[in-house]
């Protein structure tokens, strides 16, 4: 069993979000040394996500920020300033992986794209995610995950079909696009371990949101069909539902791929008689008359813990899950056993949970997390300890505030 | 020669629909993935919609969209001669890619250890349910079940009905991408080790890290989640991010902080352009800003002002100022318009794959190109989907099946 497959890799972070930094965990859960490079006079968005005057420990009491950014330290660098500018160039020679999520054309304003900075480093990679790409007219739109889900025609996808479009929660190109970055980064660095050389990465969150829906794409350029929303519904499978439990706002979900499965839940149920209609021995069937066969279940599930339904039908062979809410998430024993959430101590937080990513390696050990960085609280150690620089010239950009 | 990242890496792809996109993306990489299929071809090829509107398992469009980059091969792995061919193909190949429950690698006689006595530096990548063991690892779960049980479900969809999914499988996007990392990882760990090593994802687990971190934050806050419809809540108000247009929906969002100013104060000149800012917009101090200050009615009212604004405008319109005038709004697109957009004509992100057997219906189907743009090497589908059993002579005769071998498995059912 090794000790993280990327121990030694340097990875520099530059930018904010979520989406960025859920990229280089990947790394950094690998043992790779995550660097980021935070500014005081802007700080990370999500460090004031949830910010008002007065919250105390300002920008280190946000928990997002936390939650996404354990295993990194953080260098507070100015870069509006030419000497701040000059450090970050000098820790992005110092890195293996530089990831970066400004608006396209600000690293280059920096002198701190790739064309710039692989003259001296030809093995780097860098990876540039935004919205839409470091090219095309409209590059410089600039957005968030909740934009970028609409764009790439998630949020048509997912709603009432009697009712406005909503997106699934959580605004889904935040995180499909962190795992196309690790791959991608992973891939470059496959490549320049073979090669010697880097590579510049160009991700836009909006194009793999596309990737990933190239049904509703194809269907509609192969038949001119628009694929539209259907709720919790399939157009494939009936049952195929969430369904009320006991308790206040508490589902389960039921799912019938094919018709062993509906005979499965039917001896789950007792083989009631409503259940016996040969109409719904086929899914054809069970599908046009989706309502009735939803109101029937949901006369049996409505008495029933979603813990109770869920372990039912699963010991008779049939899919049904509890449709968890956060809390529940720390009390599921399956995550649990995958040790998912981590605890650790965060100086102006307390106690907080971290997570994990979803996959187990059987020959690497994942890295027990170390909480996220205090804003700048290692630019000392990142800058004279990595870096190399003298004492002098440390204290004399602090003083000039070129690390802030 | 191609010089592609994955040239070389031979990719055994058993996975159903959860791995689908996993053997994708390691296929536009330049892995040579074989995508082995039971002799009477994998169920979703016969899934529709298909395309042209006639059911025909070469021309399932889920199968179609999903499967390109990859050769195909059938394999009737329930029967011994099947295994020893599939154990076989093995030694020659450096991942096997399945999904489906723990265990069924195992009830055939092809788990990881069996696998890798063949071939020490095998990697095998699943994606099950819910990981290859603990308490729940014999549950079942597709789609709508791991995304109930990763706490992605019940935030999604409106406060007065049960919550929804995207039509389309996020939960299988997102084990698909991880699956791929942790091949690709895997990958990168033997070229230190010499060792392959099973890599586990579990359906339910990729499905935390969409709340974006909620379901940690939870240990602090409390916060168990809840549905909010088209936009968020903010302390005890109800903040809209769905507005109806003219013609359809764009997203627009009060909250963003430092970033969303700019583009607030721009959407505000535009709507006083046409006189169309009341005093709770254009009077606003926009540098005291903070959207976690503003009271239900400041909402409210801000909010009406916004929406009478937008229903006045199309989704292009409003689109080409967003554009114009950096306002952060976005459209609410479909399979439609996403087809139409400038920026992706711009950066040639679809491809058109030739369907030469589809030939009556132009035998031309578009379909997503690059994931991302590389400044070297290249990164595409090269390969439509394809037939079924289309590469067996070419792959069975690789591991030393002559012709009449192969024509005899085909009489026998196995191939």
């Amino acid at each position: 069993m090794i000790d993280g497959i990327f121990a030694g890799l340097k990875v520099l972070e530059l930018g904010g979000g979520a989406a960025g930094p859920i990229s280089t965990r990947y790394f950094a859960d690998q043992r790779a040394t995550v660097v980021r490079v935070e500014s005081v006079r802007r700080p990370d968005f999500l460090r004031l996500l949830h910010w008002k005057p007065g919250t105390p420990g300002g920008v280190d009491a946000s928990l997002h920020f936390a939650c996404l950014n354990a295993n990194k330290r953080s260098v507070a660098l100015d870069l509006t300033l030419a000497e701040g500018r000059a450090v970050a160039r000098r820790l992005a020679l110092w890195a293996d992986v530089v990831a970066e999520s400004f608006a396209p054309g600000t690293m280059a304003r920096w002198g701190l794209d790739w064309p710039s900075l692989a003259g001296d480093r030809p093995d780097l990679v860098m990876v540039s995610t935004c919205l839409y790409g470091q090219t095309g007219p409209e590059r410089e739109y600039a957005g968030f995950g909740g934009q970028g889900s609409a764009i790439a025609g998630f949020n048509h996808l997912t709603g009432w079909p009697d009712r406005e479009p909503v997106g699934p929660f959580g605004a889904i190109t935040d995180s499909l696009s962190p795992r196309a970055a690790a791959l991608l980064v992973g891939t470059a660095l496959l490549h320049r371990r073979r090669t010697g050389r880097g590579r510049h990465v160009d991700l836009s969150q909006v194009e793999v949101g596309v990737y990933c829906l190239a049904e509703a794409t194809g269907t509609f350029d192969a038949n001119g069909t628009v694929l539209g929303r259907m709720g919790y519904r399939s157009p494939h499978a009936a049952p195929h539902a969430v369904l009320p439990a006991r308790g206040d706002d508490r589902w389960v979900t039921v799912v019938c791929h094919d018709d062993e499965d509906w005979r499965r839940l039917r001896a789950a149920l007792g083989d009631p008689d409503w259940a016996r209609d040969p109409e719904l021995d086929t899914v054809s069937g069970r599908l046009a008359r989706a309502d009735d066969v939803e109101a029937r279940l949901a006369d049996w599930t409505r008495e029933r813990s979603p813990g109770d339904i869920a372990e039912h039908l699963q010991a008779n062979g049939v899919e049904a899950g509890i449709v968890a809410d956060f809390g529940d998430l720390h009390e599921d024993p399956q995550l649990a056993f995958r040790a998912h959430f981590r605890r650790l101590a965060h100086p102006v937080i307390g106690e907080h949970a971290v997570e994990t990513g979803a996959i187990r390696f059987s020959d690497a050990a994942d890295r027990e997390p170390a909480r996220a960085p205090l804003l700048g609280e290692h630019t000392e150690e990142v800058l004279c300890g990595l870096l190399g620089m003298s004492g002098d010239e440390y204290r004399a950009l602090d003083a000039k505030g070129v690390l802030r | 020669m191609d010089e592609r990242d994955l040239a070389g890496v031979r990719v055994l792809d058993l996975a159903d629909e959860p791995g689908f996109l996993a053997g994708r993306l390691l296929g536009d990489h330049g892995a040579d993935v074989v995508k082995i299929e039971p002799p009477e071809g994998h169920p979703v090829r016969r899934r529709p919609p298909f395309w042209g509107g006639v059911s025909d398992p070469e021309r399932g469009l889920a199968w179609l969209a999903q499967n390109t980059g990859k050769r195909g091969i059938t394999l009737d792995l329930s029967r011994p001669r099947g295994r020893d061919l599939f154990l076989a193909l093995v030694e020659h190949a450096d991942v096997v890619l399945a999904s489906g429950r723990p265990g069924d690698l195992a009830a055939i006689g092809v788990a990881g250890d069996v696998l890798r006595a063949r071939n020490p530096r095998l990697i095998v990548c699943t994606i099950t349910p819910f990981g290859t063991a603990g308490p729940r690892s014999d549950w079942r779960a597709s789609d709508l079940t791991a995304l109930a049980m990763g706490g992605n479900l019940r935030p999604t969809g409106d406060p007065d009905r049960p919550p929804i999914r995207c039509r389309l499988p996020a939960a299988y996007f997102h084990a698909g991408l991880e699956a791929a990392v942790g091949i690709v990882f895997a990958l990168y760990a033997r070229e230190n080790t010499g060792r392959g090593q099973d890599v586990d994802v579990s359906l339910q687990e990729v499905m935390l890290m969409p709340n974006i971190s909620l379901a940690a934050q939870y240990a602090t806050t409390g916060f168990r989640g809840a549905r909010a419809g088209a936009g968020y809540r903010v302390g005890d108000t109800f903040q809209r991010e769905i507005w109806r247009c003219r013609d359809g929906w764009v997203t627009f969002a009060l909250r963003g902080g430092a970033a969303r100013i700019p583009g607030l104060i721009a959407l505000v000149a535009w709507m006083a352009e046409q006189e169309m800012a009341p005093p709770c917009l254009s009077e606003r101090d926009w540098r005291t800003y903070n959207h976690n200050l503003l009271s239900e009615s400041e909402v409210d009212e801000m909010s009406d002002a916004f929406a009478a604004f937008f229903s006045t405008r199309t989704r292009a319109e409003l689109y080409a100022a967003a554009v114009e005038r950096k306002l952060m709004l976005a459209p609410v697109n479909d399979a439609r318009s996403i087809g139409e957009s400038e920026q992706l004509a711009a950066r040639e992100f679809f491809v058109e794959l030739g369907y030469p057997h589809s030939a009556d219906l132009g035998g031309v189907l578009r379909h997503p190109g690059a994931i991302a743009k590389l400044s070297s090497s290249t990164l595409t589908p090269a390969l439509r989907a394809p037939r079924l059993g289309e590469h067996n002579a070419a792959i069975y005769r690789e591991i030393g099946l002559g012709a009449a071998e192969i024509a005899r498995l085909a009489e026998e059912g196995v191939v």
